[in-house]
């Protein structure tokens, strides 16, 4: 048997005010990108300051590769791009990433190296000579990237990488921990941005009020609503009443899209995948004429507002 | 921890507090250099042809001295409290300790070596300080001290930096840099005044009915805040007022700066507990802190 990554068991963190999370279990295997959802003030940064030991849970525990969250050895296996960080900027991006190789315990030669070559991989190159003084929030992002992959650790935890970075930055970004994700390192991404999450991770976890709302597969939660679209022509309301009759499904002529020539879009939300065929076969029974047949992929952010939606967030009370 | 002490040292280096201290300290030389040709009334070496010379120079001397660790004494606790005022909620506001102490080093490594960095620091100013201070009276007067009684000195004076090194870190576990930098120096200024009050009750300078009461007070203050206590009992050692005593009463000399009551050995040993003890108990509050 494995030891997972990451293994929390009823972690909590009571600050007194309302604010921390309660019960937080989950389970992350090794090599896995984990995607951590959740409105603002939600309690994510909490749990991953829990996990990288910065904050002592109030009760519950959670371990890292086996060992308890905070230790040294737990330390030893991570990397970790805090979300509101800012490096002494009296210091060039060289010397920070060669101080914190230092507290790696990396040597020299290879300190040197990884340097360099991290320094590159996350576009700073040759300015990694330049004070940080001069650097710009995305540039400070870059560093702190190269920083939480400095010691080439098994697990990253990632707080918003991309939330400074322009769209070219947040691409480099995706591709940078796609590469890091097929080297087979586990990746903790907590992130607004939901399509890096919906992208990269295979499990996602939707916290609201410290609480853990939902989670699983990001193929099953994406897979939760099979919505197909078809365009087809000679369209009737009772057509549609008649595929709803007999599959027990939901269909509806998809709203603010007007008809092409004089065909129109259904859009169809079935169960399983399997039953499009005997819906494209009502179709033609009916005498309906079918252009285009497509899948209409659910959204994780309409899984997000779906899940979060009627609920109270603590991050918008006054 | 020898990465953070570096680290330490650069940051002194390189948020200009050392060419700050650097200009400063030239301005005091030369402000001191003319004060004490003032005060010492001849710019000629001195000739001891009589115990008349020798004890108005001595005199001389000791004013020098005073006035000079006066401000030494300043200097050396301003930079002490001042390069540590931000060294834990400082830098956690600013999100820089996340990411340090996320790497797999024992947090109380990481306050130590900062530790480490500012004493060291503040030890080599304080010894430049001490040696300068030293050299321009000798200078000026003529009058060398002997090397094992400067050697006692320095040690007390230097000792004044570990004290409030570790009693402002430990602040910074809490207080934010403003607030910190704000009650260190309200306590230091504390200090002096008990020890203030306290030379001038003894030398009969200041006599009041409430004299126990004020014993008692300036006594609390200096166990708060030993630093300037330390400072006296450094001018007693510098000028060997004990083995003085009966022969020369150098207090008349100095007026109101006269070293009365300076602090016994117990109270160097409660200082050097002290200072551990702030020291131990940071070391603790950073182990279990929250960031």
């Amino acid at each position: 048997m494995t030891i997972p990554a990451i293994e929390t068991n009823r972690l909590t963190k009571d600050y007194g005010d309302g604010r921390g999370c309660r019960d937080v279990t989950l389970t992350i295997e090794d090599g896995e990108a984990f995607g951590f959802l959740g409105p603002n003030g939600a309690g994510k940064s909490t749990i991953v300051k829990m996990l990288t030991g910065l904050i002592q849970p109030t009760s519950g525990k959670a371990q890292i590769f086996g060992y308890a969250s905070g230790t040294i050895e737990a330390r030893r296996r991570m990397g970790y791009l805090p979300e509101l960080f800012r490096y002494p900027d009296w210091l060039t991006g060289d010397e920070v990433l060669a101080f914190h190789a230092k507290l790696c315990e990396l040597d020299r030669v290879m300190a040197k190296r990884r340097i360099h070559q991290l320094l590159d991989e996350v576009g700073i190159g040759s300015r990694g000579r330049d004070r940080l003084k001069g650097y710009s929030k995305g540039m400070q992002q870059r560093l702190g990237l190269a920083c939480a992959l400095l010691g080439n650790p098994d697990i990253v935890f990632l707080d918003e990488p991309a939330s400074a970075l322009d769209p070219v930055g947040r691409h480099e970004v995706r591709e940078l921990l796609a590469r890091l994700r097929s080297q087979g390192k586990t990746i903790f991404l907590n992130s607004h941005l939901l399509e890096d999450v919906e992208l990269l991770c295979d499990k996602v976890a939707l916290l609201n009020n410290g609480k853990v709302l939902a989670e699983g597969r990001v193929s099953e939660v994406l897979r939760m609503q099979s919505n197909w679209r078809i365009r087809v022509n000679g369209y009737t309301p009772f057509a549609l009443e008649k595929i709803k009759q007999l599959l027990g499904v939901n269909a509806v002529i998809q709203s603010g899209t007007a008809a092409v020539d004089e065909s129109v879009w259904l859009e169809v939300e079935l169960e399983d995948d399997e039953q499009i065929s005997l819906v494209n076969y009502l179709l033609i029974e009916l005498g309906l004429t079918i252009y285009e047949v497509g899948k209409t992929k659910s959204r994780l952010d309409e899984w997000f507002l779906q899940a979060v939606s009627g609920l109270e967030h603590r991050g918008e009370r006054r | 921890m020898t990465a953070v002490w570096g680290l330490t040292w650069k940051e002194l280096i390189r948020k200009r507090v050392t060419l700050m201290t650097i200009i400063m300290t030239v301005l005091f030389w030369i402000a001191f250099w003319f004060v004490s040709g003032a005060i010492a009334g001849t710019q000629e070496p001195v000739d001891f042809r009589s115990t008349f010379d020798l004890f108005g120079n001595f005199a001389n001397a000791a004013m020098v001295l005073t006035l000079g660790f006066f401000f030494g004494a300043f200097a050396v606790a301003f930079l002490a409290i001042f390069s540590s005022v931000a060294a834990v909620t400082g830098e956690a506001e600013h999100g820089v300790l996340q990411s340090v102490l996320a790497r797999p080093l024992p947090r109380w490594k990481w306050y130590l070596g900062r530790w480490l960095g500012f004493v060291s620091y503040g030890v080599l100013y304080a010894l430049i300080l001490f040696i300068s201070i030293i050299i321009i009276c000798w200078m000026k007067t003529g009058v060398m001290i002997d090397g094992s009684v400067l050697l006692k000195s320095f040690a007390l004076f230097a000792s004044v930096v570990p004290l409030l090194i570790s009693m402002t870190m430990l602040g910074s576990c809490w207080l934010s840099p403003l607030g910190n930098g704000i009650g260190m120096t309200m306590l230091f200024g504390m200090g002096w005044l008990g020890s203030t009050i306290g030379r001038l009750m003894n030398g009969r300078m200041l006599q009041s009915d409430g004299e126990k009461t004020l014993e008692t007070i300036t006594g609390l203050i200096k166990t708060a805040m030993p630093a300037d206590a330390l400072q006296q009992r450094m001018l007693s050692e510098l000028f060997s007022i004990s083995e003085l005593a009966g022969l020369f009463d150098i207090n008349r000399s100095l007026s109101y700066f006269s070293i009365n009551g300076a602090p016994s050995n117990a109270f160097l040993l409660y200082s050097a507990i002290y200072t551990a003890a702030m020291l131990v108990t940071g070391l603790l509050v950073i182990r279990r802190k929250d960031f």
